[in-house]
């Protein structure tokens, strides 16, 4: 019985010791690496971050850790305040952005994955950042440019998003993404406007958010007309809002009454459209319903 | 030294756990686990002792503060770096606002662009390194600046951005394609004409690429002149119409090399 538990225990101890090794290799490596990035991190530093460091590395004599301190924090908050007018005025919001550096020298290549969004839409963007410097001018240039959307309309963006990876056009990816939200912002409002100012006739079968508002006939269930107000983007970036009118009307209330003016609304919309404009047009709509049922 | 064992402190605190987790599995212990085990518990708290001498509690947290600060200082120049490549940067200087709108064709970047918008009494740009056949008055008028100064800029980036990738596409014509003689272009470069040559009897086309949208960057419309005036509705020219509508003209021009259609 003996014997067995010492040949066991052997066994663990021998197992315990190996990885008791590998951890230790393990550490080796780690601190390896931490030393390199050291270096790396150090090299780029500049001012009041490069001062910080050394007083970490015990490199400054002297130093009274309180003063790197309040020299580093104001910086941080200028740069606090940069970030916020900078968000504030480009409409978007980054919220991470990791850097990787593969290659340093006369030739800066970086991998970097920038995560954010813009209003209500979240974006993740992938790239390669290839910095030369001859001189006094440097050559910026990006590759391998990969979008990623979270968003609820894939169809939209699909195309342009290929169109957009396949030429490396970071610059035109977020100048549509904010002029896209600010149309959806335009839709959103207006369609809002309208449920506040005619609750009982205005529904949203989709959704507040959705592309599709429905004005409800109050004395006729069944007769619903559907505003549907999609933003498009082509390929090139450009963004375009339609508005169309879809009208639905039972078999049995066509033949009750005469609505002929509706067969044609669809056409007679499109024409309101260029001559008032989307919100004219869709309130004089709403009210043609509302005046018919006072009459 | 403090450095040292700071950062050292991590891999230590790494090792005990992954220590303490592979003792956790061991149920029997043994003289020769015994054995093991107090010899590196030795070593830690000989390492902990180390620690405990040359630091105290307050050290370790400001320590951690400082790194805390340098770790958003880092994030924050990596996110203002970004948004500096992904688009406009703005900056508030005195009593206006200083824009910066980036170019770039296709993932190059080009020339960085600078307006200076006075803010009071009203929106009024007041410097601006815009080159003189860009619009700058009549866009700001079209895109409401007094309201909407982000739309203003955005139409200018897209006009500026157009601007800078057909001078893109001129300039990779006359350097990939030395068999193509480029006869005009305008500053806007908004027209192109170039001289392209035929295979076997030598003689040449005249093409004539005119960009009337200025925030495109394909031309709105292609013309074809030959001495043999059936060549421009012959089917390859009538496909090589399209590829100069539809393609930016340096690779257009690359295609049509292939379909061996010019020289």
């Amino acid at each position: 019985m003996d014997e067995m538990m010492s040949t066991e225990n052997m066994e663990e101890v021998r197992v315990l010791e190996a990885q008791i090794e590998r951890l230790q290799a393990e550490v080796e490596a780690l601190q390896c690496q931490q030393q390199n990035n050291n270096k790396d991190i150090t090299l780029q530093l500049r001012g009041k971050m490069k001062d910080a460091m050394s007083y970490l590395c015990g490199q400054t004599q002297g130093e009274l850790e309180e003063k790197v301190m309040s020299q580093l924090k104001e910086e941080v908050e200028e740069l606090e305040e940069d970030l916020k007018q900078q968000t504030q005025m480009n409409g978007i919001c980054l919220n991470s952005c990791i850097t990787k550096t593969l290659q340093s020298g006369s030739k800066v290549v970086q991998q970097l994955c920038v995560s954010g969004q813009c209003a209500e839409l979240v974006f993740q963007v992938e790239f390669q950042l290839s910095e030369v410097k001859e001189g006094q001018q440097s050559e910026r240039t990006i590759s391998g440019l990969n979008v990623v959307m979270d968003n609820s309309d894939p169809q939209n963006f699909s195309s342009f998003l290929s169109g957009v990876e396949e030429r490396s056009d970071l610059l035109l990816f977020f100048r549509t993404l904010r002029t896209f939200s600010d149309r959806c912002d335009d839709r959103g409002r207006t369609f809002k406007h309208f449920k506040e100012k005619y609750p009982s006739v205005v529904s949203f079968p989709g959704g507040s958010r959705s592309e599709v508002m429905a004005l409800n006939h109050p004395e006729l269930p069944g007769c619903v007309l559907f505003v549907h107000w999609s933003v498009e983007v082509s390929c090139e970036g450009e963004v375009t809002p339609k508005v169309g009118l879809l009208t639905k009307i039972p078999e049995e209330a066509l033949q009750l009454f005469p609505f002929q003016s509706l067969g044609g609304a669809a056409e007679a919309f499109q024409s309101l459209l260029r001559i008032l404009g989307p919100e004219a047009a869709v309130e004089s709509v709403i009210r043609a319903i509302s005046l018919s049922q006072e009459s | 030294m403090k450095n040292k064992c700071t950062f050292f402190s991590l891999f230590t605190t790494l090792l005990n756990f992954c220590v303490s987790s592979a003792e956790l599995t061991v149920l029997i212990l043994p003289q020769n686990l015994q054995k093991l085990r107090a010899s590196m518990d030795k070593q830690c708290s000989q390492e902990e002792e180390e620690e405990e001498e040359e630091e105290k509690m307050d050290d370790d947290s400001e320590n951690s503060q400082l790194l805390q600060l340098m770790a958003r200082h880092t994030q924050l120049k990596d996110l203002l770096h970004a948004h500096h490549i992904i688009g406009t940067m703005f900056k508030y200087q005195g009593k206006g606002l200083c824009a910066s709108l980036t170019t770039a064709y296709e993932g190059v970047y080009l020339e960085t662009y600078n307006v200076e918008i006075d803010l009071k009494p009203r929106l009024r740009i007041s410097r601006h390194n815009v080159p003189p056949f860009i619009p700058l008055s009549s866009l700001a008028e079209q895109s409401n600046m007094q309201t909407d100064i982000r739309s203003f800029l955005d139409t200018l980036s897209k006009h500026l951005n157009a601007f800078a990738g057909r001078k893109q596409q001129l300039k990779l014509v006359k350097e990939l394609h030395k068999s193509v003689e480029v006869l005009e272009s305008n500053v806007l470069c908004s027209v192109l004409v170039m001289l392209l040559t035929l295979p076997g009897e030598k003689s040449t086309v005249l093409c004539t690429l005119n960009y009337t949208d200025h925030t495109r960057l394909l031309p709105s419309g292609v013309h074809f002149e030959c001495k043999d005036k059936a060549l421009p509705d012959a089917p390859e020219w009538k496909k090589n119409c399209s590829l100069l509508m539809e393609t930016p003209v340096h690779k257009a021009l690359m295609t049509m090399k292939k379909n061996e259609t010019i020289l």
